[in-house]
């Protein structure tokens, strides 16, 4: 037991921060925001070539295999720098196809990921904005060798750069033995797809995508024929736990911004900072950041030894949720004013934090989850003890 | 990082429980619970001279004064399981860090072993009538008079005065340095001459709380000094330097399992309760509300538990900790009252029934605890001086 990052993770962390404060100052977010692509290759060139893409993919396919905590403490340090790269979209697909895809699928894929040749992303969510397998209506159709895809998913991260898309799609109605959906790797630029971008409080790129017959061969089927939910359900939980690992790396920032500005900003004759009640309002901040902290860091590590973490990642989220939030709102009101004027650079990490809370689970539907853990299953419940997560 | 405990520390864990199992009866909580009007009892101290056997108190102590060379982990697992049952072990309060730090040779090895075996307790006695957060501005006089010092002042809340065998004492011995420079620790045998010691009773008393399961004493007391003559020995670490001796020893005494349990435990009790049980036909266990209400508290549980292990972990690496264990104080005790508050609304009028009334649920611990509860983010540093805390030492911002 020893939750400190230890030195190699430390080194991890502090490299990542350095190349990421060097290349990308908070203009870069800022002009990214305008830009077509949303991010500038000559940087995910960079990030490939430090390894970051294949961070925990098998060395075979070019990856480094290091641990899932790692990748966490890089997207830590993307999110602390607002890093405008298609990171999560890309990694998350291709750790699903690393675990769950045939050999010839990942032989084809995972090298041109790590290589920075192959920008990801998945589709999951459809007009129910919950992430439940009966929300869940896009259907792929057998048709041939093939299957047919027809229907609508929102909220895809990055389509408009990416250039493959894990589709989760019903195959069959909900039964008994299945939750009748599966996985499949779609070209973006397949007949029969078309996407709208849609304009975001982060003012990233997502996309409304809809699919009208469009045309999948078998072999891009991830696992199993109508299996695929427990597939979707492992990749949910890594992007979640994931993104609260960009939650907490945005929000520390955000917060240390509040902090300084409270140490410089005078009024009625001192720095607000040597105020009480601003000083309660920073340590809120930070407690509520290492808190999130602290559970994201379990999610992962839990993940990487191959520990059930569903249930540790819904607290994560449900916390990051509530309390990364609290804390960019917190110090939108240290900053007063000259926090949500547009040339200044404050908003463009609370744009981002609030927007990815909403993503990948709200607090509701994550709590929902930890309550099912807690109260629907027998036997007492213990701090600290392994909680199964209940379907 | 890892998140996991050794084999080792897993069947530590394991035997704790055997032996909490075998060796503690409902009539020696009732003892214990009763030492709020009276001393420790026999069956107590047999439990602890029991445990003190076991190797189980003072752990991370080094040997030749009675601990183990062990683990702050290992004795974080002990005090675990101890304060699950309402019994306090291992820690020793912040006496014996300071010990371990600022003390003599002699000092160490007379009462190191003697916090071991529970043959000394201390009291502790820092904040005065007119001294509680702001403790530096403490008036009770130590006066230097050939190899003695003679005291003279009060004290108060010094909660184990009636039981303790000495005053782990803050006293000013320099009044016209600044105010941190000339604070003095002494630790004074409570039978010195001089020394009364009165009973304070709190709201928890009448009827008495149930064993071992809320927040907050039933007893504290005040303690006047009275031209009280102590050897010059008693002193602890250098004359006029009490301030920083006390202050790292109470940074420790704030982390660690039993504060953290004592507002966590209501988490698995409730839910536990509420799993197996029904009022009438009304399931909180199904109400929406209620369901999401208790996930979150749950997760803030998991915070409090997280955030201790980082002040364990800190302590295991040297503890150079600036404000985590400032961070641990507030979140746990804000919590238990979150958590206490939540279950009184999920029981709504049945949460005002005391222990002993008729129809009181689980011994009416939820009603004590409405009592109870923000005690524990009061004593030992209030939350809101553990923020001034994390605000100055953790983020360097400015006095005001």
């Amino acid at each position: 037991m020893d939750v400190i990052p230890n030195e190699e993770e430390q080194m991890v962390k502090n490299l990542a921060r350095e190349f990421l404060e060097a290349e990308c100052p908070p203009s870069l977010a800022r002009n990214m925001e305008k830009d077509e692509k949303g991010y500038p290759p000559e940087l995910w060139q960079k990030m490939a070539g430090l390894g970051w893409l294949g961070m925990s993919l098998p060395e075979q396919y070019g990856g480094q295999s290091l641990p899932l905590t790692y990748l966490g403490l890089i997207i830590e340090e993307v999110g602390r720098t607002i890093a405008p790269v298609p990171l999560l979209s890309t990694v998350v697909p291709s750790l699903t196809i690393a675990q769950d895809g045939t050999s010839e699928q990942r032989q084809q894929l995972l090298p041109r990921i790590s290589r920075g040749d192959l920008i990801m992303t998945w589709a999951m969510q459809e007009q129910d904005p919950r992430l439940l397998p009966e929300t869940v209506h896009l259907e792929a159709r057998a048709q041939g060798d093939g299957y047919l895809l027809s229907g609508t998913k929102m909220f895809v991260d990055n389509f408009v750069v990416a250039e493959k898309c894990l589709v989760a799609a019903r195959t069959a109605p909900a039964s008994e033995q299945s939750q009748g959906i599966s996985l499949f790797l779609v070209d973006t630029g397949s007949p029969g797809i078309s996407a709208t971008a849609l304009t975001t409080l982060a003012k990233d790129k997502q996309s409304k995508v809809t699919f009208d017959q469009v045309s999948v061969p078998a072999s891009n089927l991830i696992g199993e024929l109508d299996q695929g939910w427990p597939v979707v359900q492992r990749m949910l939980d890594l992007a979640t736990a994931l993104i609260c690992a960009q939650m907490v790396g945005a929000t520390r920032k955000d917060a240390e911004m509040a902090i300084e500005y409270a140490k410089n900003r005078v009024a009625f004759g001192r720095p607000i900072g040597a105020f009480q009640s601003i000083q309660h309002m920073c340590a809120d901040m930070i407690l509520w950041v290492d808190g999130g902290q602290l559970l994201t860091y379990e999610a992962l590590w839990r993940m990487d030894q191959g520990l059930p973490a569903s249930v540790e990642v819904s607290q994560a989220k449900a916390f990051c949720n509530d309390k990364c939030v609290a804390a960019v709102r917190t110090s939108q009101i240290i900053h007063g004013g000259m926090g949500f004027m547009m040339e200044f650079d404050l908003h463009l990490w609370y744009r981002r934090v609030t927007a990815w809370s909403l993503r990948l689970g709200t607090t509701f539907e994550h709590r929902a989850k930890v309550s099912r853990a807690l109260l629907d299953q027998p036997g007492k419940v213990r701090l600290g003890m392994t909680m199964a997560a209940v379907p | 990082m890892n998140f996991a405990y050794t084999p080792e520390q897993e069947s530590l864990r394991e035997e704790v429980r055997q032996f909490i199992a075998d060796n503690i009866t409902p009539e020696m909580l009732q003892e214990m619970e009763e030492s709020g009007i009276r001393r420790r009892g026999p069956q107590v101290d047999e439990l602890y001279k029991k445990v003190s056997q076991k190797g189980w108190i003072g752990m991370s102590w080094p040997k030749e004064y009675g601990g183990q060379d062990g683990s702050r982990i290992d004795q974080y697992i002990v005090e675990e399981e101890f304060a699950r049952v309402g019994v306090t072990v291992g820690g020793a309060g912040s006496g014996a860090p300071a010990i371990l730090a600022a003390g003599t040779e002699e000092q160490k090895k007379y009462f190191l072993p003697g916090l071991i075996k529970g043959e000394i307790i201390f009291a502790l006695g820092f904040t005065e009538p007119q001294a509680g957060a702001d403790l530096a501005g403490l008036q009770c006089r130590a006066v230097r008079d050939g190899d003695e010092y003679v005291i003279n002042g009060q004290k108060m809340f010094t909660t184990a005065a009636h039981y303790g065998t000495h005053i782990y004492l803050m006293a000013r011995t320099d009044p016209d340095a600044p105010r941190h420079r000339g604070i003095s620790i002494f630790l004074v045998p409570i039978d010195t001459e001089g020394i009364t010691v009165r009973p304070l009773w709190t709201i928890q008393n009448e009827p008495t709380a149930p064993l071992g399961t809320t927040y907050g004493e039933r007893r504290t007391n005040e303690v006047f000094f009275e031209n009280v003559r102590i050897p010059a020995s008693c002193l602890l670490g250098e004359e006029n330097m009490g301030w920083y001796v006390g202050a790292m020893g109470l940074n420790l005494d704030r982390v660690g399992a039993s504060r953290y349990l004592i507002s966590v435990k209501r988490d698995e009790d409730i839910v536990n309760w509420i799993k197996e049980n029904d009022l009438d036909g009304y399931s909180p266990a199904e109400d929406p509300a209620v369901r999401d209400r208790l996930a979150e508290l749950w997760i803030e549980a998991q915070v409090c538990r997280l955030m201790t292990m980082r002040s364990m972990s800190l302590v295991e690496h040297g503890g150079n900790f600036t404000y985590e264990g400032a961070a641990e104080k507030v979140w746990a005790p804000e919590h238990g009252v979150r958590t206490t508050e939540t279950i009184a609304q999920i029981l709504g009028p049945y949460a005002q029934l005391l222990n002993g009334s008729e129809d009181a649920i689980e011994d009416g611990i939820y009603a004590h605890n409405l009592m109870g509860a923000f005690q524990s983010g009061i004593n030992h540093g209030s939350a809101q001086v553990m923020r001034d805390q994390v605000a100055r030492r953790g983020l360097g911002m400015p006095r005001g």
